[in-house]
């Protein structure tokens, strides 16, 4: 039933488009069709890693057990850059120049993608990350780097505003990890912007309060936190990083209502500070009430709960979910645009392969509808989402793009 | 309330040094003994600190847990001896540390590996839960825990060293080996031991360093590591007391700069003032003369 329920859902995200696609379908049969990802499977974001090759293994499974791709065999290379810039890089040359994929699904840190996508754009190959939300990282990049997140700016002009007007906040204190590149910037411009902008005053605007990544003493800081008083808590950083400042609040019997961006969403997150109010954007959560959410979460939560290197109460996160997208993504671009998967025609393939990433407009991910803008980042539809009870619960949704009708199904 | 923050800042910067002065301990105790700085202690903590959580989240009471975490890290630092120091104890002074800094390595990528690289996290239940409050400024059970197990730890490893046949042995390893030895110590037994109270020292540290903040992921230990190399400089290495004095020091100094200057002057304060002493008294606040330092075994 499972089994039926995935190979349902893989098509469903893998193979929608229609008419124009049979038109271009090349027969495949006997061929390999080889895509590459970067993934974090060391290091400080191991478990983003793990999971993520996970999500990736499973999903060459359905894809090959579904027949292919137009017959062909989908292989995905996975190498892992322990969130290192320069391991990155050289993995992203080991699968460009060494294995000949088609198109490579990561790096997962903006730190990464940094120094990643100008090598992507000087190869002439699509590397699409899958976790990086600092802001213009991919514009910066074009025409070859994507991103299958939405920018945090995008994301903060809706949530902050609906935060202080949820929660009365009228002053606000922000604490960020300045090692962190995403977390450093909203930390620094997004937030201090938004809060002016909703009449919010920022109570340490004058003296920012800090942190470093893998500090696991912040208690000056939050004591420092206490005593402005603020109505909200922004909280910018890493999750992995967060429930440190969350534990510590919760040490020093801080209440306040913290806010944060899309860094902030992880089960583990809702273990730190239950009794606390925490509210973060994201484009994915596993107990979202979507067919293709539900069919991905209930296949990928076992595999991951009984990977040894995973804890038992994993479930998926939005980084699996939209490194699953990409490769889908990948896996539809393949079937409809005439890619050879032939050696000889590589450097076509991908040039295919990219412009087909920077045109579609009728996938289906998992959460809804999934297009690249001009910028390279995904327009899609995103949920401010509350940790209550134990687990993330949806409050609102909203689209990454102001343009009219841009997440409509 | 300006004055209630200072003192919970001051308490911050007391519980975070107690954490300091053990390891710091650990590292002096090789150090001052033999000679060498042994690189895995901050990995040693790391560990003691996992198997601690592992057992108290198992539902073993936090007494057993502490000292099942203390001989696991003694284990561990026994084994590191073995491996990586004894067979290069010819070697050029850099070779054994190298060697250290290689098992950290491996400590921390085993832990990853156990463990996950997600933060661990601990609910404290009960008597640990409890704090006092005095209107802004508050201090935990777990705080009190850590300040007293700190001292009595320290009171002992002095009692030990100072007092003991052991302490004996082991400061006459230092001074002078092959004289040691004709005086009937065994110096390779004294190396054990040596690294073993190391290890049962930095895996306390690590248990209560788990208690009071409640997480722990295997990347904790490098940077309280780091600050434990410059408590023992600023202490100095060849004094018990002088970690004590130096811990709490150097805990204060980064968490009031942290307070009142940011994050980013953190380091540059801490480490620029174990610069200074290491300038100005490079045997440190309560070390000896430089010629009273432990020789290299």
């Amino acid at each position: 039933m499972l089994k039926s329920m995935m190979t349902a859902a893989v098509l469903g995200v893998a193979t929608l488009t229609t008419m124009p696609a049979a038109a271009l379908a090349e027969d495949l049969t006997g061929k390999v069709v080889k895509f590459g990802a970067i993934v974090p499977a060391s290091g400080p974001f191991a478990e983003w890693g793990r999971a993520n090759t996970v999500a990736l293994k499973m999903l060459e499974k359905q894809v090959n057990d579904a027949g292919g791709i137009n017959g062909a065999k989908m292989e995905i290379t996975i190498y892992d850059d322990g969130a290192k810039p320069a391991q990155a890089v050289s993995m992203l040359r080991k699968l460009a120049d060494d294995d000949k994929v088609l198109a490579v699904a990561g790096p997962a840190t903006s730190s990464a993608a940094e120094v990643v996508f100008p090598v992507a754009n000087e190869l002439g190959i699509v590397s699409v990350s899958q976790n990086s939300s600092k802001p213009g990282v991919a514009a910066a990049n074009r025409p070859w780097a994507f991103r299958n997140t939405v920018d945090e700016a995008k994301l903060a002009t809706v949530v902050v505003p609906y935060f202080a007007k949820t929660f009365n906040v009228k002053t606000a204190a922000i604490i960020y990890d300045a090692k962190d590149a995403t977390a450093s910037s909203a930390g620094t411009k997004i937030f201090p912007k938004l809060l002016a902008d909703n009449g919010i005053e920022n109570l340490d605007a004058d003296t920012p309060i800090s942190f470093n990544t893998g500090d696991l003493d912040v208690s000056a800081q939050v004591t420092k936190l206490r005593s402005l008083q603020p109505d909200a808590v922004v909280l910018s950083a890493d999750y992995s990083q967060a429930i440190t400042v969350l534990r510590e609040m919760k040490r020093q019997g801080m209440k306040t209502p913290v806010v944060g961006s899309t860094q902030l969403m992880s089960s583990a997150i809702l273990a730190a500070y239950p009794e606390l109010p925490i509210v973060a954007p994201t484009t994915f959560f596993a107990g979202l009430d979507v067919p293709a959410v539900k069919a991905f979460a209930e296949a990928a939560t076992p595999l991951m709960r009984a990977e040894k290197n995973l804890p038992k109460t994993i479930e998926p996160s939005l980084f699996d979910a939209n490194i699953y997208e990409i490769v889908s993504l990948f896996v539809q671009a393949v079937k409809e645009t005439g890619v050879t998967a032939d050696p000889a025609n590589l450097a076509a393939d991908r040039e295919k392969i990219r412009d087909y990433m920077a045109s579609e407009s009728d996938f289906d991910g998992l959460g809804g509808k999934v297009r690249f803008a001009e910028d390279g980042d995904a327009i899609k539809s995103f949920f401010i989402v509350q940790a209550m009870d134990g687990k993330w619960t949806s409050l609102e949704t909203a689209c990454s793009s102001p343009e009219a009708g841009a997440c409509d199904q | 309330m300006g004055v209630s923050i200072f003192i919970q800042q001051v308490l911050n910067g007391l519980t975070l040094g107690a954490v300091y002065t053990l390891i710091a301990l650990a590292f002096s105790l090789v150090m001052g003994i033999l000679g060498i700085l042994n690189l895995a202690i901050s990995e040693i903590f790391m560990i003691g600190a996992f198997v601690g959580f592992s057992l108290i989240t198992a539902g073993v009471p936090v007494w057993i847990a502490l000292i099942g975490a203390m001989i696991a890290a003694a284990l561990v630092s026994i084994v590191i001896a073995r491996i990586g120091y004894e067979p290069l104890r010819n070697a050029n002074h850099i070779t054994p540390m190298l060697s250290t800094l290689g098992f950290s390595m491996i400590l921390q990528n085993l832990a990853t590996n156990t463990w996950g690289s997600d933060p661990m996290q601990l609910t404290l239940e009960g008597w640990l839960e409890t704090r006092f409050s005095f209107g802004l400024v508050s201090l935990s059970v777990v705080q009190i825990v850590v300040f007293v197990v700190t001292v009595g730890l320290c009171v002992l490893t002095a009692l030990l060293i100072q007092r003991t046949d052991i302490g004996r042995a082991l400061r006459a390893v230092a001074e002078n080996r092959e004289i040691s030895r004709i005086l009937g110590v065994r110096p390779r037994r004294m190396i054990l031991v040596a690294f073993a109270l190391s290890g049962l020292l930095a895996g306390a540290a690590g248990v209560l360093v788990g208690l009071h903040y409640s997480v722990i992921t295997p990347y904790i230990g490098v940077e309280i590591g780091l600050k434990a190399i410059a408590v023992m400089i600023v202490g100095g290495a060849t004094n018990i007391w002088g970690a004590l004095l130096a811990g709490p020091l150097i805990g204060i100094l980064e968490v009031l700069t942290v307070a009142y200057g940011g994050a980013a002057m953190r380091d540059f304060v801490v480490y620029g003032f174990m610069i200074v002493i290491l300038l100005v008294r490079p045997q440190g606040l309560l070390g000896g003369s430089s010629k009273t330092s432990g020789g290299r075994v």
